[in-house]
């Protein structure tokens, strides 16, 4: 058979046994500092999330080690975590502080507490299968808009989502293609730079007519977006979007980030903060966010269809106007080997711009077909 | 481990990454070029300890995606004056649309 005959086969390897190292979100610190014990499921385990009276987030391992209770079920007391079934009760640091019925605590008394930081309002836990605590240049960038009172607060979200590993979500960042097709955008220029623990994308897009016209069109036009998104570690994306408007442009940072339940669910988690630009009302500001928050939920559900009914594949067929994809994975494979494992082929640095010409004539042809159907049906 | 080693783009089966130096620091990259407006950059460490723009200290920004790297402009030209003379192969057999003396 020669190569044109030959029916190329989907190769599917072994999926990956461990969680990725690096920082998670696990949501936003007002939200988990409440006083009461929260439950995540996370890394194929329970774990309790608290704050106590000091006001620092801790995440335990949620089996009490006395006989097994759900510490996530219990209550907060002091800076404590109470089990709910002989209130024994945990210190963030993982240790049993106290046995209320005992003279005194047993050795050995000690659970796993999972190193945690609080940034910008957002909890971090950090995951690492070899129990290492995280290094100093093993970071988070910054978001000081947080604090800033030109700025809307976070607007967030959370879905879980069955059936898929978490790794599908992280292919997005090189998919040109998909965000035409699934996201009703239309990249105009694309181009990823990965680096260390960092995956860059950055990406222009114009706004799409057939999509604002089958909407009704009531809403202001947006003549284009600005957008450089990077994923810092294997879950925590930032994307600067600043969206083109005919009189204005306005100014929006996105979290998407995301932990693993397990090998095939993951929780998604979303947020969302809009500059109040000179002549931006607050609450527009706010319905702003609240608007773009819907558009980012429709895109991730159009998303999550493809996740479940596709199947996994580890030798993509790609076309020259496709992104590094492989490349992609192999700068994420770093997080799911040792530390002492990582080569420099998967953190050194790699550029790839796309050439946008082909597929932006395709896209053009296909947006004026869309609208000139509608107007022969209206 | 038993984690199965990150595989080669399948692109690059029907042309591989080419070396190309660069004319202002001599580093050493891997590039290539599907057409004119496309290209990879593979660098290594070794070509980034080299790179004069790279070691360009900007003013920081405040906004956390801001500060990386973009790329270097010098590189970037050395590459296409590389497809240009042709020592850099291009995929696409299109020829260049612009006048590539006159284009900047």
């Amino acid at each position: 058979m020669t190569e044109d005959t030959a029916v190329r086969r989907i190769e599917v390897d072994a999926a990956p046994t461990r969680f990725a190292r690096g920082w998670h979100c696990l949501g936003l610190e007002r939200d988990l500092s409440d006083g009461k014990p929260h439950q995540i499921n996370a890394f194929g385990q329970k774990l309790v999330v608290f704050a106590g009276e000091d006001g620092a987030v801790n995440v335990l391992d949620a089996y009490c080690r006395h006989m097994g209770g759900d510490l996530s079920q219990g209550t907060v007391k002091g800076n404590e975590i109470a089990c709910p079934f002989h209130d024994w009760r945990w210190g963030g640091d993982g240790r049993c502080k106290q046995i209320p019925y005992a003279r005194r605590v047993p050795l050995r008394a000690r659970t796993a507490a999972w190193p945690t930081m609080i940034q910008d309002g957002m909890v971090f836990v950090w995951n690492d299968p070899e129990g290492n605590p995280p290094p100093a240049d093993v970071t988070i960038p910054r978001i000081p808009q947080v604090d800033s009172d030109r700025w809307t607060d976070w607007l967030w979200y959370e879905t879980v989502i069955e059936g898929a590993n978490c790794r599908e979500i992280v292919d997005n960042v090189v998919d040109m293609a998909h965000f035409f097709y699934i996201h009703y955008s239309f990249p105009t220029y694309f181009k990823n730079v990965f680096e260390g623990t960092s995956a860059y994308q950055y990406m222009n897009g114009t706004g799409r007519e057939d999509i604002r016209a089958a909407r009704g069109g009531s809403s202001p036009v947006v003549l284009g977006t600005t957008s450089v998104a990077a994923y810092h570690g294997p879950s925590f994306m930032i994307d600067e979007v600043t969206y083109h408007y005919e009189d204005m442009d306005v100014d929006t940072i996105l979290i998407n980030c995301h932990y693993p339940i397990d090998s095939n669910s993951f929780v998604l988690q979303y947020g969302i903060i809009v500059e109040k630009k000179e002549g931006v009302s607050d609450d527009e500001a706010e319905q702003l966010a609240a608007t773009t928050g819907k558009f980012i939920k429709y895109g991730f559900e159009q998303d999550v269809a493809i996740w479940k009914s596709k199947t996994k594949i580890d030798n993509p067929l790609l076309c020259e106007e496709d992104g590094p994809v492989y490349q992609l994975r192999r700068w994420y494979e770093q997080f799911y080997v040792d530390a002492a494992e990582v080569t420099p082929e998967m953190t050194d640095r790699f550029e790839f711009e796309i050439d946008t010409t082909r597929p932006n004539e395709a896209w053009r042809t296909e947006v004026e077909a869309n609208l000139a159907a509608r107007a022969a049906t209206s | 481990m038993g984690t199965p080693a990150p595989r080669p783009d399948v692109r690059l089966d029907d042309g591989p990454m080419q070396s190309v130096t660069c004319t202002a620091c001599a580093a050493q990259v891997l590039a290539r070029k599907s057409s004119w407006d496309q290209t990879s950059v593979q660098w290594t460490e070794q070509a980034l300890a080299a790179c004069n723009e790279r070691r360009q200290t900007l003013p920081p920004q405040e906004r956390p995606n801001r500060n990386a790297f973009l790329g270097c402009s010098a590189l970037k030209e050395s590459i296409r004056e590389a497809a240009v003379r042709g020592s850099l192969e291009i995929q696409d057999q299109d020829p260049l649309k612009t006048n590539p003396e006159g284009h900047q």
